[in-house]
């Protein structure tokens, strides 16, 4: 129940379900029956919280988690074996909510996939989850898991000398398999293979011991993970891997296969000779999530998702990845000024040589050199459908042709399923990692990511890395602007429905909160602070007025670059103005404050986006460790106008930083009440002023930034102005982005256009 | 000669107010409801309105307010 209390629900919910216990009669809340498809939960809110069956263990004080019967997992993270179990859970299950004393997990049918893929066995799960937890094991929960991992993982696909073969310990699976039409006749039959269809090329291999967990099991349960096993093992036609892998997902035969490189053994593809540097000096966190990664004994790599917060470095389990498999290597990025840093963290980690790497952007097109190498590159360019430059070209082909050791996906939240389709199908790799900070998308496509990447190999906790002070120790905080009178008299008439946004973002209230804080940080801490607006409107005042510089979507590359540097450099320029163009592709390292005037709606993805701009850890270290001098060193600031939509969009935006044990402290008495003139529109007539200002605008001009197109860019999140529910605004329904289709017509020779040349229609303030 | 009217005197804050005179406003005139503006957080309505004010401020207030769903 704690879990329940600390995720900051409201307590209604609680009531309600006490209400259920009392009177079973009374019509069921319409908020429980409506929310979930989950069965065990719409029938009765009591059954959920009822744990009266749960039988507790003698010893129950040492052991440290909570099972429940429908498969939620409570921790205890102040247990002595918590590092233990944590390793343990996030390898099987799904973390739901992880703040500081208690965290909840969720086993699904997909973490599951995720464990037996990282070589963990159907009794190893059940045994170790058992020897945890207080409670005995619920028979439900011993089934779920049973009946989620049969089959999982009892197929892998390699790819051994360029030839695909399916390989399983248990032949009888593959007889099923082969029983399908579509896989039958995708199999190479050896031309010796006179003795029948069913047999099979039979290997020997070492298990896998599953290193992390065996001080929490008994000797006879290790004994029985090193035993010897044979694999059986068929060949199929490299041209339908995809038909196969598509046959064996569990909408159809229900075998999702496992993809394994074995690059030790790969003697076809010449080696790329690099190594880590001896100062690239892999954290803790970053050890573990490669050892996920690459099996124990094995030697082999496989596929899969690393999930670590921004700032936490990503880029380092790339190139490290990279330096272990040793192989030609792919790596895609979102837009071209990431290309440019992948291409630095390579050289920076790794001994690289320059004419081992290249990159290839629109404006950047290096040949390569050498038959293994690096190539960095981004989403669009490999999956741009249009017609390309001959020199483009060229370099696709061989992109094409090449067999990669290695595909690195950085950003995965954000590129549309249907670009990695393209991407995936181009490219021929033998082990893909995709690397994310938030593995949430409003469109609930994730799961999408399990099967076209691989299973979630491993997840972090924010707060534990907070506390081992790798990244910024952030203090969120949420001031309430209530709306002054003639905003919110404006904000409720029906005619001005259209500017309801303009209206709460231009509420006065919130003006002078914001220049408060900039003031405050400038002047009494010396931080650099990024404003953040999405609403082009209100960027352009509160800049102007402010006399601040601002960056937005048309805002050139030299003039990016310019204030850029002189953000970073002068110590006349400690604040910046940007739109969303600043959430994913501008790397400031040096603010430590975020204020957020305006925001896309409810999306969650954006705001933990936005607080990763100022994750990188600054200062010594000593100082940002538990106890150190400065308590917190990084603040985020959202400024609500209170009564507004913008409220119900602020709570939902908050969850996923909630879920990952953040916590938001309202502030509501900002600017504080003893201000005055000092700060802009004190005076009614100014505020009316800037009232009129606002109602004057044309609906456009108050509206959202539209994006103009950018071939690298896969901020293609367009938002879109339609009437609907609140729920369908703000992601509910699934709906709040809207995924940019690219019009080749609109721009025919892009390839070769430089990107970033749209002139600012207003001049700029430096 | 003093005339009396039974009414409800209501205490808000300022956008409160604005909502309850935007909700007025929006009624055909026969039907509005507040009497007497006495500053920004005060007014004064007809008794029977209460009721609907404040169901009308909860259905606002639910609107504004997320529940992560269970």
């Amino acid at each position: 129940m704690a879990g329940h209390g600390e995720r900051g629900r409201p307590s209604k919910k609680h009531k309600t379900s006490d209400h259920h216990r009392n009177n079973p009669v009374v019509v069921p809340d319409t908020d429980i029956q409506s929310d979930d498809d989950d069965n065990a939960r719409g029938d009765s809110a009591a059954k959920k919280w009822d744990f009266t069956k749960l039988e507790l263990k003698a010893d129950h004080a040492n052991r440290p988690l909570w099972a429940c019967a429908d498969g939620r997992i409570f921790l205890e993270t102040f247990s002595p074996l918590y590092k233990q179990a944590y390793d343990f859970l996030i390898a099987i299950a799904e973390p739901v909510c992880r703040p500081e004393s208690m965290h909840e997990y969720n086993l699904t049918p997909h973490s599951l996939y995720a464990a037996v893929s990282v070589g963990l066995e159907t009794e190893t799960i059940v045994a170790v989850l058992n020897k945890l937890s207080k409670t005995k094991l619920p028979k439900e929960m011993v089934d779920f898991i049973h009946a989620s991992t049969a089959n999982y993982g009892k197929v892998k696909l390699v790819l051994k000398k360029n030839r695909y073969f399916v390989e399983s310990p248990f032949p009888e699976v593959l007889r099923t398999l082969l029983r399908d039409e579509i896989i039958s006749q995708s199999r190479i039959v050896p031309p010796e293979g006179s003795q029948g269809g069913d047999a099979f090329t039979i290997s020997k291999t070492m298990g896998e011991i599953e290193g992390r967990h065996d001080e929490l099991l008994n000797e006879a349960d290790l004994a029985a993970v090193v035993e010897e096993k044979e694999t059986h093992s068929f060949e199929i036609d490299p041209s339908k891997v995809e038909n196969v892998k598509q046959r064996c997902l569990p909408n159809a035969l229900n075998f999702p296969m496992l993809e394994e490189y074995d690059f030790r053994n790969d003697t076809v593809n010449p080696d790329l000779n690099v190594e880590l540097k001896p100062q690239a000096q892999p954290r803790p966190y970053q050890e573990k999530s490669l050892s996920k990664m690459f099996g124990n004994v094995a030697g082999r790599a496989r596929s899969g998702i690393i999930v670590l917060p921004c700032g936490a470095g990503k880029s380092l389990v790339g190139v490290s990845a990279a330096c272990r498999i040793r192989k030609s290597c792919l790596c895609l990025a979102t837009n071209a000024v990431s290309v440019d840093q992948w291409a630095f963290q390579f050289k920076l980690w790794s001994t690289i040589r320059d004419d081992q790497i290249c990159r290839f952007t629109s404006d950047n097109k290096e040949r390569f050199r050498g038959n293994a190498s690096v190539v960095v590159t981004t989403y669009n360019m490999v999956a741009f459908g249009g017609k390309r430059s001959e020199e483009s070209e060229k370099i696709i082909e061989e992109i094409r042709n090449r067999e990669w050791g290695l595909l690195l996906m950085d950003e995965v939240h954000v590129v549309p399923a249907h670009m990695f389709r393209k991407v995936i199908s181009i490219t021929k790799s033998h082990c893909k990692l995709g690397l994310t900070a938030t593995l949430v998308r409003e469109d609930e496509r994730i799961t999408d990511l399990n099967f076209l990447i691989g299973p979630k190999l491993y997840e972090a906790n924010w707060l534990d890395l907070v506390k081992g002070g790798f990244i910024a120790n952030v203090q969120c905080a949420e001031v309430w602007c209530p709306m002054t009178k003639e905003f919110f008299a404006e904000y409720l008439k029906k005619e001005n429905s259209k500017k309801k946004q303009a209206l709460y973002v231009m509420n006065p209230n919130k003006f002078r909160a914001c220049e408060f804080l900039i003031k405050f940080h400038e002047q009494q801490r010396g931080d650099k602070i990024i404003v953040f607006a999405d609403n082009l409107f209100a960027l352009t005042a509160y800049a102007l007025k402010l006399n601040k510089p601002m960056i937005y979507g048309s805002t050139s590359h030299q003039e990016r670059t310019r204030i850029l540097h002189q953000f970073k450099h002068s110590p006349n320029v400690n604040t910046v103005f940007l739109s969303k163009v600043g959430d994913n592709s501008i790397d400031i390292p040096e603010a430590n404050v975020i204020i957020q005037i305006s925001s896309h709606a409810g999306s969650r993805r954006q705001e933990a986006q936005r607080l990763g701009r100022i994750l990188r850890a600054k200062g010594k270290l000593q100082d940002r460790m538990a106890g150190g001098k400065e308590e917190y060193n990084a603040f985020f600031y959202s400024l609500v106008s209170t009564d507004t939509q913008e409220m119900y969009y602020s709570t939902k935006r908050q969850q996923f930083l909630i879920d990952q044990g953040y916590s938001f402290k309202v502030i509501t008495s900002l600017p504080p009440s003893d201000s005055g003139p000092e700060l802009n529109y004190h005076s009614q007539e100014e505020q009316l002023g800037l009232l009129n200002q606002v109602l004057t605008a044309g609906d456009e001009a108050v509206g959202l930034e539209q994006l103009e197109v950018d071939v690298d860019d896969i901020a293609l999140l367009k938002a879109r102005r339609s009437v609907g529910s609140m729920s369908a605004m703000s992601g509910a329904n699934g709906m709040v982005y809207m995924e940019y289709k690219y019009d080749p017509s609109l721009s025919p020779n892009l390839p070769t256009t430089p990107i970033h040349t749209f002139t600012p229609f207003k001049p700029n303030i430096l | 000669m003093v005339n009396a009217i039974k009414g409800i005197f209501i205490t808000c804050d300022v956008p409160m107010a604005q909502f309850i005179v935007n909700m007025n406003a929006s009624l055909p005139p026969s039907q509005r409801f507040i009497i007497h503006i006495l500053d920004n957080t005060h007014m004064f309505v007809q008794p029977h309105v209460a009721e609907m004010i404040q169901s009308r401020i909860t259905e606002f207030r639910e609107q504004i307010s997320y529940e992560k769903p269970l």
